[in-house]
């Protein structure tokens, strides 16, 4: 097996061009349609106009977390609304705030709740402000244990909420990175292990089957050596936006990445299980194509699953690696979920993996005779 | 030895080989001979365990190897129709790699790797990848990877397809010389009779999955002893003339090429004034016409009515 593992690794070496062609689309692509200021801990992007006199719940906005707010004027608010950059802005006027509604998403409840909450505490503060001045009290220490006693008690509040069942955050740079590496990744995947069939062809396969060579040692080189260069792919890509683009995963890019090793070892045993079905290498390709595309198409990893709504297509969705991988990289990017949250996707992904790679060789070994 | 007891392989809708009845012995070259489609790779893959046959068996040393293949495939290398390398390694790491894979090691493995490469002829070729060899050196290599572990038969399907007349007369000899210098056993499979005429001992001669002929190059050559292989050379025919010759009672097998066609007809009937009477009456500018001692090709021509190639 050592053996069959150099020769693949030499030959990695020699014609490293579709690994590398798949590794720079993605990165290409998810680097086209991520934004810079997104990305787990920032929060998603949300523009803000200030009205005259409304200054003051600027800085408390920018202080909160689950949000990016960020300022324009107000031409370039309704511009990034009308081009569809974001789906939701914000106004603040003096004494009410605006939400301005692009595309419908539930994001623009949240919002308000965020923005509902710095106007609630700065009026409260006035008021406390007032009052306290009346009386002849300090009022910046009374604020500032207001404030304290304030960030303790709410915070707690709006994490639960946030990361709750029935929110959604849509944080779209890592649901683009993530979608389009772990799309991508099939590819090289599937391309690693249809090396089986073009052995076959090639008479390579009979050589091996002839030497004291265990079958089960031929079919572990081609697929561990397949998970490797794809899972190897998955971890560039991650790298490449963590260090250049800074992505910070909510700062647990290693906890994703081996979460997601349940995730390439599905694809690994997909691809095995869709080369005992077809006749050639063209048949896979084919095959290969239309199943990552639909997979990716119904597994959220184009648009998020939040926005389809048919019950086939979700129900489809419940059967589809792409769909678990991303839930796992958005349950820790996005809702930092811990490992034991994620035990269900992962176990998913486990149990298709075998029940794949089972089915897979078993019918590989029964065509044989042919 | 090595013995093949009334095989029969049915594909889905093919019957590639019909009760075959088969036996190679130490240190002979046995030739197995046969047209495209003949069903000569089918039976190489019985022989060497590759697929099991629909019906029969294979013995070696008087087992059945069918249910327990290894004993036999320790002692056979194969050299399959495919050039069966990874095109982009160089000969010596293929072989390097086919060799680990035989569970040779270190120093030993180097100087085997070493003694295959001179044996084909590659030695100073041993870095070259295997994309940018010709067609006559991946031949070569693909007879010497399937020679790494000291094979006792080596079982070669047609190796010589597709290459240059240099590169098939070396690898004609390297078979030759094995056999007479490391008394290897060798089963050699190709549809090129000249090829089979030259190396082998024994032949077997095949169509369509049946077995027409086997036996010495001589007891073949014997089945036609009642007949001659006449040729007549021209530069041009006209159908009439063809159709004359097919319809003559004593002319069977015509075959007709571009510049010659050959006929069989018994050795007692004296054809030369009919034919030469034929060619005058339909203007055919005779070159030559001769009586030719029977080949292989001729034993296959008598025998199915068709040239050994297409
Ligand atoms: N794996 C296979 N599946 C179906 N038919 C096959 C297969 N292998 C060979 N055949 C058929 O069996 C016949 C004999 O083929 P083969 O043994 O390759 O002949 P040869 O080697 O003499 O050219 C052919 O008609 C071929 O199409
Ligand atoms: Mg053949």
């Amino acid at each position: 097996m050592k053996g069959i593992l150099l020769a693949r690794i030499r030959e990695f070496i020699r014609n490293p061009f579709s690994f590398l062609l798949f590794t720079g689309i993605s990165i290409l692509f998810a680097w086209a349609t991520s934004s810079a200021t997104g990305g787990g801990s920032d929060g998603l992007p949300v523009p803000v106009y200030v009205e005259e006199g409304a200054d003051a719940y600027e800085n408390s906005l920018k202080e909160q977390d689950a949000f990016h707010f960020y300022m324009v004027d107000k031409e370039k608010l309704e511009q990034e609304l009308k081009e569809g950059k974001v789906d939701t802005g914000v106004k603040l006027s003096e004494k009410h705030f605006d939400i301005l509604v692009g595309v419908e998403s539930p994001n623009a409840g949240l919002i308000q709740q965020a923005v509902q909450e710095v106007y609630t505490a700065e009026t409260q503060e006035t008021l406390i402000r007032e009052s306290a001045e009346n009386k002849g009290m300090n009022a910046d220490q009374v604020i500032s244990s207001y404030q304290e006693a304030l960030t303790e008690g709410t915070f707690d509040l709006s994490v639960q909420s946030f990361s709750g069942e029935e929110s959604w955050k849509y944080d779209e740079s890592v649901q683009r990175i993530g979608g389009f590496a772990i799309f991508f990744a099939i590819y090289t995947i599937a391309y690693g292990v249809v090396k089986i069939l073009t052995e076959k062809r090639m008479g390579l396969w009979d050589r091996m089957i002839l030497s004291p060579i265990r079958k089960s040692e031929m079919y572990a080189a081609n697929l561990l050596s397949s998970f490797i260069e794809g899972y190897l792919q998955i971890l560039i890509i991650f790298s490449v936006f963590y260090f250049w683009r800074g992505i910070t995963f909510n700062d647990r890019l290693i906890e994703i990445l081996l979460m997601l090793i349940p995730y390439a070892l599905t694809i690994v045993s997909l691809s095995i299980l869709i080369t005992a079905l077809v006749k050639n290498v063209q048949q896979f390709n084919a095959v290969i194509t239309i199943t990552a595309v639909s997979l990716a198409m119904i597994g959220g990893a184009f648009w998020p699953l939040e926005i389809v709504s048919n019950p086939v297509l979700l129900f489809l969705a419940n059967v589809n690696p792409i769909k678990y991988g991303l839930d796992i990289i958005q349950g820790v990017a996005v809702y930092g979920y811990s490992f034991t949250d994620l035990l269900l996707p992962m176990s998913v992904l486990t149990l298709m993996s075998v029940l794949f790679s089972g089915l897979g060789i078993h019918l590989m070994e029964k065509r044989h005779i042919e | 030895m090595l013995e093949l007891v009334d095989i029969s392989k049915r594909f889905k809708k093919v019957e590639a080989v019909k009760s075959l009845n088969m036996f190679i012995e130490q240190g002979e070259i046995v030739g197995l001979l046969g047209p495209n489609g003949a069903g000569k790779s089918t039976a190489i893959s019985i022989l060497s365990t590759l697929i099991e046959p629909t019906q029969g068996d294979v013995r070696f040393l008087k087992k059945s190897v069918i249910k327990k293949p290894s004993p036999l495939r320790k002692a056979i290398g194969v050299v399959p129709q495919e050039i069966a390398l990874y095109p982009q390694l160089s000969a010596e790491e293929n072989l390097l790699f086919f060799g680990r894979i035989y569970h040779l090691k270190g120093a030993e493995l180097k100087q085997r790797v070493n003694e295959i490469l001179e044996q084909i002829g590659l030695t100073e070729k041993r870095k070259a990848l295997v994309e940018s060899f010709s067609g006559g050196m991946k031949r070569r290599l693909n007879i010497g990877v399937a020679m790494l572990h000291s094979p006792k038969i080596l079982i070669m399907d047609e190796p010589t397809v597709g290459i240059d007349p240099q590169s098939r007369s070396y690898i004609l000899e390297t078979v030759k010389r094995l056999n007479q210098e490391n008394q290897m056993t060798v089963v050699y499979t190709s549809h090129y009779m000249e090829e089979v005429d030259y190396l082998c001992d024994r032949i077997y001669i095949m169509d369509r999955g049946n077995l027409i002929a086997s036996g010495t190059k001589e007891e073949i050559k014997q089945i036609l002893s009642s007949e001659n292989t006449i040729s007549i050379q021209a530069n041009r025919w006209n159908d009439t003339f063809i159709t004359q010759l097919k319809e003559h009672e004593y002319i069977s097998n015509v075959h007709v090429e571009e510049k010659e066609i050959t006929l069989i007809a018994p050795k007692e009937i004296n054809l030369f004034s009919d034919i030469i009477s034929m060619t005058e009456k339909h203007h055919i500018d005779l070159r030559s016409l001769h009586v030719k001692s029977p080949t292989l090709e001729d034993v296959f021509l008598h025998l199915t009515g068709r040239a050994l190639r297409d």
